[in-house]
C-alpha cells in the first residue's frame, strides 16, 4: 500500500540544515505539505494551530527536547494519536529505549537514507 | 504483599498478552511491553528469586535489542515470558520452580546460567551481555559507522547537496563560535549542565549533518568531541583545563575542515578535508578512558561547592560507596541524612533557571543585499529632497501635494534610519573572541589574567566590527604581554595575583567608544622617551607633553618591550593599530598611570556609511569636509598671513603658525581670489598636526551618504569619496589624513596624483 503523502508533516529540529535534509528526504518520498519548528515549544504551538498527520522530531534540542515533546504529545488527548518519529544519533541506545517507552511510533538513526525513512513510515502507517 | 502479588500477576498476564501479538518492528507495542517490564521490576523487588530476576532482566535486555533492531526474532521473548509466569506461579504457591529455564535463557542470549547460584547471577548476565555481540545477529554500531560511505543513496554532489552543504558551512561555523564562548563560561562554572549541553549540542548536530553529507573526517572528530561531552553531561567526566583545551583544539580543527569545505564548494570541487584528525581523536579517547577510572567524583564536588555538604561528608560517602558500588553518591547522602534531596534539587533548579539564555529570532541576510538597501534608501532620500526643492512643484497650490511630500519625507528618512540600523550589530561577538584570546595568552605567558567586559550590546556598523578586530587583538596582546605583570611581580607590589583586562564599549554622541584597560604596570614615560630618542623618532631636545610621549608608541618601528616575546613585540607595533583605526575614521588615545595600568580609548564613528560633513565651495565647486577633523573656521586677516622659507604659506592662528593649503591649487581649479584674506580658512587636525584649508566659503552642514568613487579613482589621495547632495548634485568628500600626506610630500607629486580627478 502506498503512503498517504497528502498529510501535513511537522519537522522539528533546532538545526536548520538538518530540517532541510529531513524535508528533502520527505519530499523525495512524495510529501508536499511540510512545516518546520526549531524546538519543542514552537512545535507544540504549530500542533495547536495546524492539523498535523506526522511528526518527525530530533531528540537533542534546546528548551524542550524531542522526548519532552513526545511526552507532551502523548499526554494530550487531541494530539496523542499523531504518529511520531524520533530522529536520534547513532550510538544513543538509551535514548531510543526511552523514546520507545514514552510511546514513540518509530525512531530513525542519523544519518539515514530516503529508503530507511520510507521503511519506517511504512511500518508506522501500514503496520 | 498480597497487593503486590496481585499486581505482579496482572502485569505478567498483560505482558503475555502483548508478547503473543508482537511482531518485528512494531515499536509502539515494544514500548508498551517495555513499560510493563519496568513496572514488573518495581513490583517484584521483594520476590528475591534470582532466577526470576535474571530471566526478567534477560527478557528486558532482549527487548532492547529488538527495539534497536539488533535482532528480529520475537519468539524468545514469548518463551521467556511464559517461563516467567511458570516461575511466578510456583513461587506464589510457596514452591520452588522445578522446570528448566535454561532453554529460555539461552534463547534470550544467556548461556550457562546455573540455577541456584544466587550470588553472582546478575554479574553473569552483564558479562554475558557483552560477549553476545560476536555471536548473535546484532549489528555492531562501530561497524555501521565504518560502512557509512557505502550507504545507498549517496551520489555525486548534486545542486541540492551543494546548497545544503553551503548552508551547513554557515550554520556549523556559527555553532562552533558559540561553543568557544560557552567554553569560557564552562571554565568558570565547570558543573553547569546547561552550558555543557550548549556545547554538546553543536557537536552533536555537526556530527549528524556531516554524516548525511558524507564528510567523514568532520563526522569522526565531532563524534569524538560529542562523546567526551556526553560523559561530562552525565557527570562521569570532570571538566578541567585539559578537557577545555582539547575541546578548543577540536573546534579549531573542525573550523579548519569546514573552511576547506567552503573553499571546495566555491571552487566547485568535491570537498575532501584531509586533516590528520587521528592524534586528536586518540587524545580525546585517552581522556575518555581515564575518566572511566574515577566516576562519580564530580557529583560530590558539585555538592561541596554548593555548600550543601562538607568535604569530610563526601569522603565518608565515597568510602561507603566502595562497599556498594551501585549506589549513587547523592543517594547515600540523602540516606545518611546529610542533605535533604529536596535541597539539592531546589539548588540545581535555581542554578538552571538563572542560566536560561534568551534566544533572538533572526533572519540571515546577505550583506551585499543590505548594502544595496542602504544605498538605495540613501538615493530615495535624495530623490525626495530633489522633488521638494523643485520649483515647479513648489509653485503648486494644492495643499495635498505638500502633505504627500511631507509624508514622503517622513517615510524615507525613517526608512533610511532603519536601513542603517540593520547594518549595526552588537560588538558582543568581537568581545567574545577576545575572551578566547586572553585565555590563550594568559596560558602561554604564564600570567593570570581575567577579562571583564561591559557594554557588549553596544551596536556598531558591521563593517567596522570586522575592521576593528585586528587592532583590538593587537592591543589586548600588548595589555597582557607588556601591561600585566607576572604573578610574582604583582604580589610583590601588593596587587592581586590575577591581572584584569577590561573591555568596555559605549556610545557617546555619534561615536562608539571602546576602552581597553589593564591594571598592569602602566606606561613608563622615561623609557618611551629614551627609546624614541635612541630610535631617532624624536630629538633629544624636544619637550613633549605626557600625551605626546604616549603617542610616540604609535610611531612606526616603536616597541617598548625589553624582550621580544612569543606573543607580541615582533616589530610591527601600535602604528598598525593606529592606521587601522584611522582608516575607520576613528581616533585612539592613551591614558596611563605608572604602577596602576593603562587605558586605550578608541573612538569610532557609528557608521561608515554616513559622514557628518561641512559643505564648502572651492572655485565654484562644492566639496565636503568631514566635520570630525575640523577645529574651527575663520576669515584670516592680512596680518595673519606670512610665508616661511622652505615651508611655504602659513597662517597665524592664536599664536601658532599653521601651513596653508590652497585647495583650489591642489585640485587644479581656477582662482576665484588671490589673497588668502579674501577666502575662508578651515583649520583641520590629524595626528596632532594642523593644516589651514583655504576655501571660498562655507555652505552648510549636512549628513551625507558616502559613495565610493569606483575602482579607477580609489587610490586618489585627498578624496574619501563622493556624495549626492540635497539638490541632487554630486560633491566630493575630502580625506583629511590624505590631505596631510599630500601637504607633507613633495607638492608636485601630490598634484600629479590629483590631476586625474580634476
Amino acid at each position: 500500500m502506498a503512503l498517504d503523502t497528502s498529510i501535513k508533516v511537522l519537522v522539528v529540529d533546532d538545526f536548520a540544515t538538518m530540517r532541510r535534509i529531513v524535508k528533502g528526504v520527505l519530499k523525495q518520498l512524495g510529501f508536499k505539505d511540510i512545516i518546520e519548528a526549531d524546538d519543542g515549544t514552537t512545535a507544540l504551538d504549530e500542533l495547536k494551530k495546524e492539523k498535523i498527520g506526522l511528526i518527525v522530531s530530533d531528540w537533542n534540542m534546546p528548551k524542550m527536547t524531542g522526548l519532552e515533546l513526545l511526552k507532551k504529545v502523548r499526554q494530550d488527548d487531541e494530539l496523542k494519536s499523531i504518529p511520531f518519529i524520533m530522529v536520534t544519533a547513532e550510538g544513543q541506545k538509551e535514548n531510543v529505549i526511552e523514546a520507545v517507552k514514552a510511546g514513540v511510533s518509530n525512531y530513525i538513526v542519523k544519518p539515514f537514507t530516503p529508503e530507511t525513512l520510507s521503511e519506517k513510515l511504512e511500518k508506522v502507517f501500514n503496520g | 504483599m498480597a497487593g503486590d502479588n496481585e499486581r505482579v500477576e496482572q502485569y505478567l498476564e498483560n505482558l503475555a498478552l502483548e508478547v503473543v501479538s508482537l511482531e518485528e518492528g512494531d515499536i509502539p507495542s515494544m514500548g508498551k511491553i517495555m513499560n510493563i517490564i519496568c513496572s514488573l521490576e518495581e513490583a517484584c523487588q521483594d520476590i528475591n528469586d534470582s532466577l526470576f530476576e535474571s530471566l526478567l532482566k534477560a527478557t528486558k535486555q532482549y527487548l532492547e535489542k529488538l527495539i534497536l533492531g539488533e535482532t528480529s526474532e520475537t519468539e524468545p521473548i514469548e518463551k521467556g515470558v511464559a517461563v516467567l509466569q511458570d516461575i511466578y506461579r510456583a513461587l506464589a504457591r510457596g514452591e520452588e520452580y522445578k522446570g528448566d529455564a535454561s532453554e529460555a535463557l539461552a534463547r534470550l542470549g544467556i548461556d550457562g546460567y546455573a540455577q541456584g547460584d544466587q550470588g553472582s547471577a546478575s554479574e553473569d548476565i552483564s558479562e554475558q551481555d557483552e560477549a553476545i555481540g560476536s555471536q548473535g545477529p546484532e549489528i555492531e554500531i562501530e561497524a555501521a559507522e565504518e560502512n557509512e560511505g557505502d550507504q545507498p543513496g549517496r551520489k555525486d554532489l548534486s545542486e541540492e547537496d551543494k546548497e545544503i552543504m553551503a548552508d551547513f558551512v554557515v550554520e556549523a561555523l556559527e555553532n562552533l563560535s558559540t561553543i568557544e564562548v560557552n567554553l569560557i563560561e564552562l571554565e568558570h562554572n565547570p558543573n553547569d549542565i546547561d552550558t555543557i549541553n550548549a556545547i554538546f549540542r553543536p557537536f552533536h548536530t555537526i556530527k549528524g549533518v556531516s554524516g548525511f553529507l558524507n564528510l567523514e573526517q568532520i563526522n569522526k572528530l565531532s563524534h569524538s568531541a560529542e562523546n567526551l561531552l556526553d560523559l561530562a553531561r552525565s557527570g562521569e567526566l570532570a571538566i578541567d583545563g585539559a578537557v577545555i583545551d582539547i575541546i578548543l583544539e577540536s573546534v579549531d580543527m573542525l573550523k579548519e575542515m569546514i573552511e576547506e569545505v567552503r573553499k571546495a564548494l566555491d571552487a566547485g570541487r568535491r570537498p575532501t578535508p584531509n586533516q590528520d584528525i587521528g592524534p586528536l581523536v586518540t587524545r580525546i579517547q585517552e581522556i575518555i578512558s581515564a575518566s572511566q577510572e574515577h566516576k562519580n567524583k564530580p557529583l560530590g564536588e558539585l555538592l561541596v561547592e554548593k555548600g550543601a555538604v562538607e568535604t569530610d561528608d563526601i569522603e565518608v560517602v565515597l568510602e561507603e560507596q566502595k562497599k556498594d558500588p551501585n549506589k549513587k553518591v547523592g543517594e547515600i547522602l540523602v540516606e545518611k541524612g546529610i542533605v535533604k534531596s529536596k535541597e539539592v534539587i531546589t539548588a540545581l533548579r535555581e542554578q538552571k533557571r538563572s542560566r536560561k539564555k534568551k534566544v533572538d529570532f533572526q533572519v540571515k541576510v546577505d550583506t551585499k543585499k543590505l548594502d544595496t538597501l542602504v544605498d538605495m534608501t540613501g538615493e530615495l532620500v535624495i530623490a525626495q529632497a530633489i522633488l521638494r526643492q523643485n520649483e515647479s512643484i513648489l509653485s503648486i497650490a494644492d495643499q495635498r501635494v505638500y502633505y504627500a511630500l511631507n509624508q514622503l519625507y517622513q517615510i524615507s528618512s525613517t526608512l533610511q534610519k532603519t536601513a542603517m540600523a540593520m547594518r549595526m550589530i552588537p560588538i558582543k561577538s568581537t568581545f567574545q573572541k577576545m575572551l578566547r584570546l586572553v585565555r590563550d595568552l594568559s596560558r602561554s605567558s604564564g600570567k593570570k589574567v581575567a577579562l571583564k567586559m561591559s557594554g557588549e550590546d553596544t551596536e556598531i556598523d558591521r563593517n567596522v566590527v570586522e575592521e576593528i578586530y585586528e587592532p583590538m587583538v593587537h592591543m589586548i596582546r600588548n595589555a597582557v604581554d607588556h601591561g600585566i605583570e607576572t604573578p610574582n611581580e604583582r604580589v610583590a607590589v601588593g596587587k592581586p595575583k590575577e591581572g584584569t583586562v577590561e573591555l568596555k564599549a559605549y556610545q557617546k554622541g555619534s561615536n562608539i567608544i571602546i576602552e581597553i584597560k589593564d591594571d598592569g604596570r602602566g606606561l613608563d614615560k622615561d623609557k618611551i622617551l629614551e627609546k624614541a630618542i635612541s630610535k631617532g623618532i624624536v630629538s633629544e631636545s624636544a619637550s613633549l607633553s605626557e600625551g605626546e610621549i604616549y603617542n610616540l608608541i604609535f610611531k612606526p618601528g616603536f616597541s617598548t618591550a625589553d624582550v621580544v616575546t612569543d606573543i607580541s613585540g615582533r616589530g610591527v607595533g601600535m602604528d598598525v593599530v593606529k592606521k587601522a583605526i584611522e582608516k575607520l575614521r576613528g581616533r585612539v588615545e592613551i591614558q596611563s598611570q605608572v604602577g596602576k595600568g593603562s587605558t586605550f580609548v578608541i573612538a569610532l564613528p557609528l557608521t561608515l556609511a554616513i559622514v557628518d560633513g561641512i559643505i564648502v565651495r572651492i572655485a565654484g565647486q562644492r566639496y565636503i569636509i568631514p566635520a570630525l577633523g575640523i577645529l574651527k573656521s575663520f576669515k584670516p586677516r592680512p596680518s595673519d598671513y606670512s610665508t616661511v622659507e622652505g615651508r611655504g604659506e602659513m597662517i597665524m592662528v592664536r599664536g601658532e603658525l599653521i601651513p596653508l593649503v590652497r585647495l583650489n591649487w591642489l585640485f587644479q581649479l581656477s582662482n576665484t581670489f588671490t589673497n588668502p584674506w579674501d577666502g575662508l580658512a578651515v583649520v583641520v587636525e590629524n595626528e596632532g598636526e594642523k593644516l589651514c584649508l583655504l576655501v571660498d566659503e562655507l555652505l552648510g552642514k549636512e549628513e551625507v551618504v558616502i559613495k565610493s568613487l569606483g575602482e579607477g579613482l580609489k587610490d586618489v589621495k585627498g578624496l574619501a569619496g563622493g556624495a549626492i547632495l540635497g539638490d541632487g548634485r554630486v560633491g566630493l568628500i575630502l580625506d583629511i589624513a590624505g590631505l596631510f600626506q599630500i601637504a607633507k610630500q613633495d607638492t608636485k607629486e601630490g598634484i600629479q596624483g590629483l590631476q586625474r580627478v580634476a
